[in-house]
């Protein structure tokens, strides 16, 4: 582990280790040769999952985030070696206006239907995709599900917290109160 | 497609010179959503010449409930309700990686009888959804008589997970920090309500020797029979390069030769206590793929009666805040569930929700393989190769 990590230091600028899990952060452009690059040299053939996160200020649903962010779409996918417990995310950050990203199909064949979810829940376009269409929406469904301002809309009827979904929130906890077990 | 008869075959029409062109079409062929076989609501397009498979389009979606949505307007204790849905044969093992997820984000140390406990009932649900497996897949081949017996004793390993959690499929046992006191336990003082059910030690001792006997039942009934072997020996193989490039995790993986247990490589829960053998299959055909998982029924079990026999004592529940807050944060938390790699990535923002939730679930990334295993094969082949992938769909759709 701590071999593989110091390699990947060397080679990589943007990275940070949280709870066992390497983090590289890229730039969109090398989005396509870090893959290839954490494939062919550093040995992580499993594709486990690909996935975006939409940050943004203004939520329709659950929380916004705490401190300010700058409106984007975080790109992350998960990388593993079938033999050790090497775990490596690699994100990159893309404009809203414009969302677009190479595709990793040719790397990795599983990338595939996990680009068609971010496609359709997101609305991210992966170029040079094979077959870039709707995963699990049905057809003629408008918007992308996963975006903060996509409403749910159980939630307009029901704010949340609501007091018929859960119990009345209680206060902020005092620091020494605790259940015991 | 144009087959012409070559009349020079035909002798007795040789001399009339007879040319027939016979024009023949491909048909598409729509299996699902509501098939016995598909193990829930997946639909197939396949394209067939004759007897031959050679293009299939799985269409998904039709068991869509978008969790990854829903998960952000919910606290942490109510994910823990959600995500016992997502695999429903096994529902006790999709709790493990997310309340893992955020004991770790909240550096809460789980009290190690808290942690054996976990570990037996994962174990359990690792079992049962085998035993649905076996009963499943035979009948899939076509063998009616396993089911009954697969079934039957799966309810015995599903009494115990009721006996603790007070639910079959749907335990919602686990808590952030430790486990539920258990349902139907002794009645009188606290001590006596926190603890696991009167009997439950003996039972399960009884309960895993039979599993133990059942897998070797099943060898000899399943695994023994002629046909079973012939409709499943060198039938849709899978190299292990392919698999790990679409993800393909689990029995699968390693019944293509990859000896690959996240069990051993990472440390959700104290599995390095116990001694178990990881099973692998040689060829990655659907045989190895059933082959490996009754394997691994017998491992399960010879798991569960040593952590019975080393089971410490102690309190079950960590301290933890009244109201759960996650700390800021990201993690990614993965566990060997009976199908593959399950894993949350938790993005949290300090709230009493995480801000995004990643769900990686196994089957999604082992059926993404369907389209490649089935190019090629014929007809029959491809309910056989199907089941041996051993998918549900709420682990699919999510």
């Amino acid at each position: 582990m701590e071999e593989f990590l110091s390699k990947i230091n060397e080679n990589f600028i943007n990275t940070d280790v949280e709870f066992e899990t390497i983090n590289i952060k890229v730039d969109s452009s090398q989005w396509v040769e870090t893959h290839q690059k954490l494939k062919d040299e550093f040995d992580l053939k499993f594709f486990s999952w690909l996935s975006a996160i939409d940050w943004d200020n203004e939520v329709s649903i659950g929380e916004a985030p705490k401190e300010s962010v700058s409106p984007s779409f975080e790109i992350i996918t998960c990388l593993s070696n079938v033999s050790n417990n090497n775990l490596v995310t690699v994100s990159t950050t893309i404009s809203k206006l414009e969302p677009k990203i190479t595709s990793l199909v040719e790397i990795y064949a599983g990338a595939n239907w996990h680009e068609r979810e971010a496609y359709e829940m997101f609305g991210i376009n992966f170029e040079n995709h094979p077959n870039l269409e709707k995963l699990y929406l049905p057809d003629g469904y408008e918007g992308n599900p996963m975006l903060k301002s996509f409403e749910l809309i159980s939630r307009e009827v029901k704010p949340w917290p609501g007091e018929v979904d859960v119990e009345g929130m209680p206060e902020e906890p005092e620091s020494d109160e605790s259940v015991d077990g | 497609m144009v087959n012409t008869l070559d009349p020079q075959n035909f002798n007795n029409f040789s001399e009339a010179s007879v040319s027939v062109e016979i024009e023949t079409e491909d048909m598409t062929l729509n299996i699902g959503p509501q098939h016995p076989s598909t193990h829930g609501v997946l639909r197939l397009v396949a394209k067939v010449d004759g007897e031959k498979v050679y293009d299939v389009k799985p269409v998904l979606g039709y068991m869509h409930r978008g969790y990854e949505k829903l998960a952000e307007v919910r606290s942490y204790p109510q994910i823990t309700t959600l995500v016992n849905r997502i695999d429903w044969v096994a529902g006790f093992s999709n709790e493990i990686p997310f309340i893992a997820g955020a004991e770790r984000l909240m550096e809460i140390e789980v009290p190690e009888r808290a942690k054996h406990i976990r570990l037996i009932l994962t174990e359990m649900a690792r079992i049962s959804s085998h035993f649905v497996f076996n009963g499943a897949y035979a009948l899939e081949v076509g063998a009616l008589t396993p089911i009954f017996y697969a079934m039957e004793d799966r309810e015995r390993v599903l009494d115990l997970i009721e006996s603790v959690t007070g639910g079959r499929f749907h335990p919602n046992f686990n808590r952030i920090g430790g486990v539920k006191p258990a349902a139907g336990s002794g009645p009188t003082t606290k001590k006596d309500i926190q603890d696991l059910p009167a009997g439950f030690y003996r039972d399960t001792k009884v309960a895993m020797q039979k599993v133990i006997e059942a897998a070797d039942q099943f060898q000899n009934l399943i695994g023994g029979n002629e046909v079973f072997k012939k409709r499943t020996k060198n039938v849709g193989i899978l190299t292990a390069e392919t698999a790990e490039a679409f993800g393909v995790s689990g029995p699968i993986l390693r019944a293509s030769g990859v000896k690959s247990d996240l069990r051993t490589l990472t440390d959700y829960l104290p599995y390095d206590q116990f001694e178990y053998d990881i099973p692998v299959g040689e060829n990655g055909d659907c045989y190895d793929r059933w082959d490996v998982r009754v394997k691994e029924m017998v491992e399960s079990a010879k798991i569960v009666l040593q952590a019975i026999d080393s089971m410490p004592s102690g309190p079950l529940q960590a301290k933890v805040p009244k109201v759960i807050k996650v700390p800021k944060g990201r993690t990614y938390v993965r566990a060997e569930n009976p199908k593959g790699e399950m894993g949350y990535y938790i993005v949290s923002d300090g709230g009493l929700g995480p801000y995004r939730l990643k769900v990686r679930t196994a089957s999604f990334s082992n059926i993404s393989i369907l389209p490649l295993l089935l190019e090629g094969a014929l007809l029959p082949d491809l309910i056989a190769i199907m089941g041996s992938l051993d998918f549900v769909l709420g682990d699919v759709d999510r």
